[in-house]
């Protein structure tokens, strides 16, 4: 009897170890062997976080009554896929896609993907719209799926393309911001996962902490540019208009607040649309504004006078001998005409744009204040929110030649971005300060937090008196000489200079009737709104900038006092 | 025994209402952030519409659509209205 229940006893056991056994076994295969599969498979089931769908944060442009108006979004529509295996009937399937999705694939490419039974899906038509694919969905294709999508959408196609930048999936395969905004603003546009088709009930048992503060809501938001549009249109517009009546390389323009470096219109041509990725040419996907540096001519002359006067070499009641031309190391430099003009006052040197002029203020102020003034300006990148930005080439003002200072001085030998550029003659607007462009003004966080971003660094280059003397000559540029007399507006005082250098050829040497054009101006005067840059690179049959772009300055400028309705500073009887 | 019963009746149903409250829960979930999407999608359409309309106005030539240049353009000294802006 007791070795009966002994013998029970150890067949009892030996199936506990068995078993005991087997279930050790079986849990060494869900947890080492197919550890990481289950663990996937649990995460889609447990979190249903993973429904595919394409999202991302809102890029805003803001209109000047402060509406906001998507320049990047997202579209909602639904693609088609094919499954080989169950699709009998590709031809009627074929037709019935067609028609609703044009742009699907081509007869011959749908036909051999209906060829390949080994595979269960092919997709073969994007973007279709709401109701298009409602009436698709509803004819129940056996072998044909009709599913949900969400892409990228740039509402204003080609406005400010190459600033809001792309999202593609460049070399691997995520959807992600590759260029301007896109891509400086990529941690705050991604998304992590669709917070809105997650779980509660799943989240409240996992991640009670997450719940209630999920970090990526104080991660992921939205942005809101400072880009108005109809101003940014307006700027496109001409821009685009200059460089096909031109039929220049290239043509840009930026309109910027000069005491806070906001830019509000920034547009260049030839251009793109960001809807349109397939038809882009790949070398417009950069950002000439920050990427490109150019050669601006007199534009420089200016900030060649400014730093004359505040470093106090010069006053605005100087007078030099004008010869017309001059030879400094070898290198004949002459006037834009190689005409003479004699003893002359200051203001001449702006208002005639004497290159002579300007070397003569390169001569008084010698190497290392020319230097230290035009590597303060110039020197460091602007840190704009855009990506890659470069670095202004300033080689010529660290050798010991006298000619490098005296071709800078006109705003020839040094190479600049534009945004460098505009940053710099912003400080003469903005009483001699230096501010920091952007693009971005705050970032709209999903928690409901809506974060301004601090651009408060500015830079004191010059005094407010030896900025407001240059301004005057720049005044009176516009008043007395510019667009053959008649720019003057007697309600408003505009402060501008125009620009012209020659472009370099690949021998090194410049070209004689090849050029760069740029304008700058900046109104009011003495307190300005706004501060405008356009260049236009190798325009043809036309040789000085006063030609090519004083009528587009001037139509942004009645626009800007128009649309903004800028109160005038003077012609108002008191 | 009646008592055990009536309380695994009512952790049953208690279980299958939370079932049901957990799907209905997500149906709404995915049927409302759809809505969403679908009103963002229209909202970006009528601000394409917006935005179109601004520049072909920007790109307008008045002068092709006959109106003429005046001739003579005066600008008043008047105060604006939003001088004191």
């Amino acid at each position: 009897m007791r070795a009966q229940f002994r013998s029970r006893i150890r067949l009892v056991l030996a199936f506990i170890i068995i078993a005991a056994l087997g279930i050790v076994l079986r849990l060494y295969f869900v947890q080492i062997v197919n550890g990481e599969e289950y663990s996937l498979k649990a995460d889609r089931q447990f979190s249903s976080g993973g429904s595919g769908l394409f999202d991302r944060g809102v890029i805003y442009f803001t209109r000047k009554d402060g509406a906001l108006i998507s320049a990047a979004t997202l579209n909602t529509g639904f693609l088609v896929a094919i499954n080989p295996q169950i699709l009998s009937d590709p031809e009627y399937a074929y037709s019935v896609i067609f028609e609703a999705a044009p742009s699907a694939i081509s007869r011959e490419a749908f036909m051999n993907a209906a060829a390949k039974k080994s595979q269960v899906y092919i997709e073969v038509a994007h973007r279709l719209s709401e109701e298009n694919g409602r009436n698709l969905s509803e004819k129940i294709i056996p072998g044909v799926q009709v599913l949900r999508e969400r892409w990228r959408h740039y509402p204003g196609g080609e406005l400010a393309s190459q600033s809001i930048g792309i999202v593609s999936y460049g070399t691997g395969d995520t959807l992600a911001g590759r260029t301007g905004l896109e891509a400086m603003y990529e941690d705050t546009l991604a998304r992590s996962g669709d917070s809105l088709y997650r779980n509660f009930f799943a989240e409240l048992f996992s991640n009670v902490g997450n719940l209630l503060v999920d970090s990526k809501d104080a991660r992921e938001g939205d942005i809101v540019t400072s880009i108005e549009p109809e101003v940014q249109t307006r700027l496109a517009s001409n821009v685009k208009k200059l460089n096909i009546r031109y039929s220049s390389k290239e043509s840009g323009g930026i309109i910027m607040d000069p005491a806070t470096g906001a830019i509000v219109a920034i547009a260049s041509y030839p251009t793109y649309d960001g809807n349109d990725l397939k038809s882009v040419n790949p070398a417009l996907l950069g950002n000439s504004f920050v990427e490109h540096v150019y050669e601006f001519g007199s534009i420089m002359k200016p900030i060649t006078m400014t730093s004359a006067i505040d470093a106090g070499v010069v006053t605005s009641e100087t007078t030099y001998n004008d010869t017309g031309c001059i030879t400094v190391n070898a290198a004949k430099l002459c006037n834009w005409d190689s005409k003479a003009r004699g003893i002359i006052p200051m203001r001449q040197i702006i208002m005639q744009s004497l290159n002579v002029g300007a070397s003569w203020l390169a001569d008084r102020l010698g190497q290392d204040k020319f230097r230290s003034y035009f590597t303060k300006l110039f020197g460091e990148k602007t840190g704009v929110d855009l990506p890659n930005e470069t670095g202004a080439l300033l080689g010529n003002l660290s050798k010991p030649q006298q000619v490098g200072y005296d071709t800078a001085a006109f705003g020839q030998g040094i190479a600049v971005t534009p945004l460098q550029m505009i940053r710099a003659l912003g400080a003469l607007a903005n009483k001699g300060e230096m501010v920091q462009p952007h693009l971005v003004s705050a970032i709209r966080l999903n928690s409901g937090i809506e974060r301004e971003i601090d651009w408060g660094k500015k830079v004191r280059v010059f005094s407010a008196t030896s900025t407001r003397e240059t301004v005057a000559m720049m005044d009176a540029l516009m008043d007395e000489v510019l667009y053959n007399k008649k720019a003057k507006i007697p309600t408003m005082s505009v402060a501008v200079k125009t620009g012209t250098s020659q472009l370099t050829n690949p021998e090194g040497g410049y070209y004689k009737d090849r050029f760069f054009h740029s304008f700058v101006g900046f109104f009011p005067s003495y307190a300005p709104r706004f501060i405008i840059l356009l260049y236009t690179n190798d325009p043809k049959g036309v040789q000085y900038a006063s030609e090519t772009l004083d009528a587009a300055f001037l139509d942004l400028v009645h626009f800007l006092i128009d649309y903004y309705a800028v109160p005038p500073d003077r012609g108002i009887p008191s | 025994m009646r008592l055990c019963i009536g309380i695994v009746a009512i952790l049953l149903v208690a279980y299958i209402g939370l079932i049901a409250t957990v799907v209905s829960y997500a149906a709404l979930t995915i049927e409302f952030s759809q809505s969403v999407r679908n009103d963002e999608a229209e909202v970006a359409a009528l601000e394409s519409m917006y935005l179109n309309n601004v520049e072909r106005i920007a790109t307008t030539d008045y002068i092709a659509d006959g109106y003429i240049r005046p001739s003579v353009t005066k600008f008043v000294p008047a105060k604006s209205a939003t001088a004191l802006r």
